[in-house]
């Protein structure tokens, strides 16, 4: 018996890129649930459409066709703006390339998406330190984008998509851009906020290292989840870039 | 709500700053194109008014008093009377400094030498003195006083061309308000130069008693009451008051743009020449800061769609565009004026001729000479105007990028690396 509240469920997702005679099935017939305190992570050949799930996931794409029921909210049928203030309030991203912006500090990324909720100064401070604690980012709150390594940006755009709160984090390839000993830390420090604060994660990789993290592994192919379980004779195929 | 605004602020205010040298050249460019039209108008205002108020000192005043038909045809015949009744209630007025009653006459001088058609203007000397310029345009002989009777002064042109020196006589011919030809003998007393063709050359100032005597008028008729006022700016509105009040049924108040309408279309014209200069200017500066503004966007197209997708509202994004370009403009466009009030303030005292080249004599308007000393004007009305017309002209730029933001596609943009 799983009484987890259930944050995500796709039926049958279909999404086709391009119209006429060259149509690409970025998705044929997703069927997923994501429930609290998941730490899922989806692998697949490039180009099998892990991006594409995680951008209708997150309501920055829309599906062709299916149920993208997102918190009891069905997205099919929710406005742009409406979509926006659900990323705003219940969803944190990271990304590759950890696309902080480049005129704030550490910290103020950071607190970015709280002055955007509009959340008190006194709460946001709490937050942010709070978080820049259990993510050793201590010392480096005024520190700009360009003054830290690969792995500190990527920290503080984890530390930016936790702080709100968020039902769910989705992270695309985060650990891409940077070396294995940092991949290896920044995975264990989700790991942690995962055990700690209960927040959902949702990744996708190539990379074979984040797979001993994950309580679900997903794999994808040509657009489908199969059973296909990952092992040490095919690994190579999920992870080939 | 507050901090949130404080916020986008925040990081408009630092994003123009990322790419120094663009932006201080964008900024350059809306200072230059501030500066410039700030500069000439105060330059060109302070020389009109100056102007204006020369002529309206030395011909009938701001604001004229006469006759309903004088306009028309200003014959001899055609004055007003019981002026002493108004020229009382004027000069308790408080808008009013000084008047000064007039008597025109229009003839034809005669020596040996040949004759000139000329306008003789009788005058009440020791106001004269207080108000005009023409006293201290004297080159040879002495101004009048009063009871000077057919001693008169005359341009140093019209001197030359009847051939006439102080104390040398000449034959006035003209008509009285009968319509009767009169022949009067004047004395030359002084002769005046101001560098105005039409006013060296054909006119002469005499005082009022001999002139009235000469038409045929009392001591209560003129031909023009002058009305020189304490605050030129508003004699329009002074003029529509006098007229209400004062004027009697045969006469009527004007003001110096319709006594000397040379003057006001020239003046006229010289603003719409600036007005074309600055139309010119914002389009150099709209040009010269389009590409930046287009770089400073596309370049952040990345960076706009992670704000995006972390769940920025483009309402957001917008309003830190348009806070850029708003930014730019109340940098730019106070120290674009201030720096052609600067530039102004530092020419005063020069003469305009040493700067451009030429001859005193060539600068007339509508026929009157102008003083080339440079004594800007600085009206805050007209500078702000010219402020925030650029201020405003600057904020057309953030249509585009406000446009680009509203078609970023969150997911392409993102996918591209
Ligand atoms: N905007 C688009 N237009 C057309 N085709 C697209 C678009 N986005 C994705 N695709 C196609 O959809 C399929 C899935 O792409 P997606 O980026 O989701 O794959 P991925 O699993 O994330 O690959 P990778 O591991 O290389 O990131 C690919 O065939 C891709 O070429
Ligand atoms: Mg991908």
């Amino acid at each position: 018996m799983n009484t987890k509240k259930e944050i995500v469920s796709l039926r049958n997702v279909i999404k086709n890129y391009g119209h006429g005679k060259v149509i690409t099935k970025a998705l044929q017939g997703i069927e997923l649930n994501i429930l609290e305190g998941d730490f899922s992570v989806m692998m697949g050949p490039s180009g099998s459409g892990k991006s594409t799930l995680l951008n209708i996931i997150g309501g920055l794409d829309k599906a062709t066709s299916g149920e993208v029921n997102f918190n009891g909210k069905d997205f099919n049928t929710l406005s742009n703006k409406a979509l926006s203030i659900i990323r705003r309030n219940h969803i944190g991203f990271v990304f590759q390339n950890y696309n902080l912006l480049p005129v704030l500090t550490a910290y103020e990324n950071a607190e970015y998406v709280l002055m955007l909720q509009e959340i008190p100064i006194s709460q946001r401070k709490e937050k942010v330190m709070h978080f820049f604690q259990e993510m050793g980012l201590e010392g480096l709150e005024h520190r700009f984008p360009r003054e830290l390594s690969g792995g500190q940006q990527q920290r503080v755009a984890i530390a930016r998509a936790v702080v709100s709160d968020p039902l769910l984090v989705l992270a695309d390839e985060i650990t891409a851009n940077v070396d294995s000993e940092t991949a290896q830390s920044l995975l264990e420090l989700m790991e942690t906020l995962n055990k700690n604060n209960k927040t959902t994660f949702l990744f996708s990789t190539h990379d074979p290292a984040v797979i001993k993290f994950a309580k679900k592994v997903i794999v994808l192919k040509d657009g489908k989840i199969t059973n296909e379980q990952i092992s040490s004779e095919n690994i190579e195929k999920y992870t080939k870039r | 709500m507050k901090s949130k605004l404080l916020m986008i602020i925040k990081i408009g205010w630092l994003s123009i700053w990322r790419n120094k040298r663009r932006t201080l050249i964008s900024l350059f460019s809306i200072l230059i194109g501030t500066g410039i039209p700030t500069f000439f108008v105060c330059i060109a205002w302070g020389f009109y008014a100056g102007l204006v108020d020369d002529v309206a000192r030395l011909m009938a005043g701001h604001v004229t008093y006469e006759h309903v038909n004088y306009r028309n045809s200003p014959s001899n015949d055609l004055w007003v009377d019981d002026i002493q009744v108004i020229n009382k209630s004027l000069n308790n007025n408080d808008e009013v400094l000084l008047t000064k009653q007039i008597v025109n006459l229009q003839g034809v001088a005669h020596t040996a030498k040949g004759s000139v058609g000329i306008s003789l203007m009788g005058i009440e000397p020791s106001k004269e003195i207080t108000i005009s310029y023409l006293p201290e345009s004297i080159v040879e002989g002495e101004y009048l006083s009063e009871g000077d009777g057919r001693w008169v002064i005359v341009g140093s042109k019209l001197a030359e061309s009847l051939n006439v020196n102080v104390g040398k006589k000449f034959v006035f011919t003209t008509n009285d308000i009968k319509g009767e030809l009169i022949e009067e003998l004047f004395r030359v007393k002084g002769i005046f130069k101001t560098g105005s063709k039409e006013i060296d050359g054909h006119f002469v100032q005499s005082d009022i008693d001999i002139a009235r005597m000469v038409a045929g008028l009392s001591s209560n008729d003129v031909s023009q009451l002058g009305i020189i006022v304490k605050n030129p700016d508003t004699h329009e509105r002074f003029l529509q008051e006098m007229q209400k009040t004062l004027a009697k049924k045969n006469g009527v108040f004007l003001s110096w743009q319709q006594i000397m309408p040379d003057v006001a279309t020239t003046i006229r014209m010289d603003r719409t020449a600036i007005s074309s200069i600055m139309v010119l200017l914002v389009v150099i500066v709209l040009f010269t800061m389009f590409s930046t503004i287009l770089m400073s966007t596309l370049e952040r197209r990345r960076e706009f769609a992670s704000l995006l997708a972390i769940g920025t509202q483009p309402i957001e994004l917008k309003l830190q565009i348009f806070i850029e370009t708003i930014l730019f403009g109340l940098i730019a466009c106070p120290l674009g004026s201030l720096l052609g009030v600067g530039i102004a303030k530092w020419t005063e005292g020069y003469d305009m001729m040493d700067v451009v080249g030429g001859k005193a004599e060539d600068m007339t308007v509508g026929g009157f000479g102008m003083d080339t000393i440079i004594t800007p004007l600085f009206s805050i009305p007209l500078i702000l105007q010219i402020s925030i017309f650029f201020f405003l002209a600057v904020q057309l730029l953030s249509i585009l990028p406000i446009y680009l933001i509203s078609r970023i596609s969150i997911t392409d943009v993102l996918r591209s690396t």
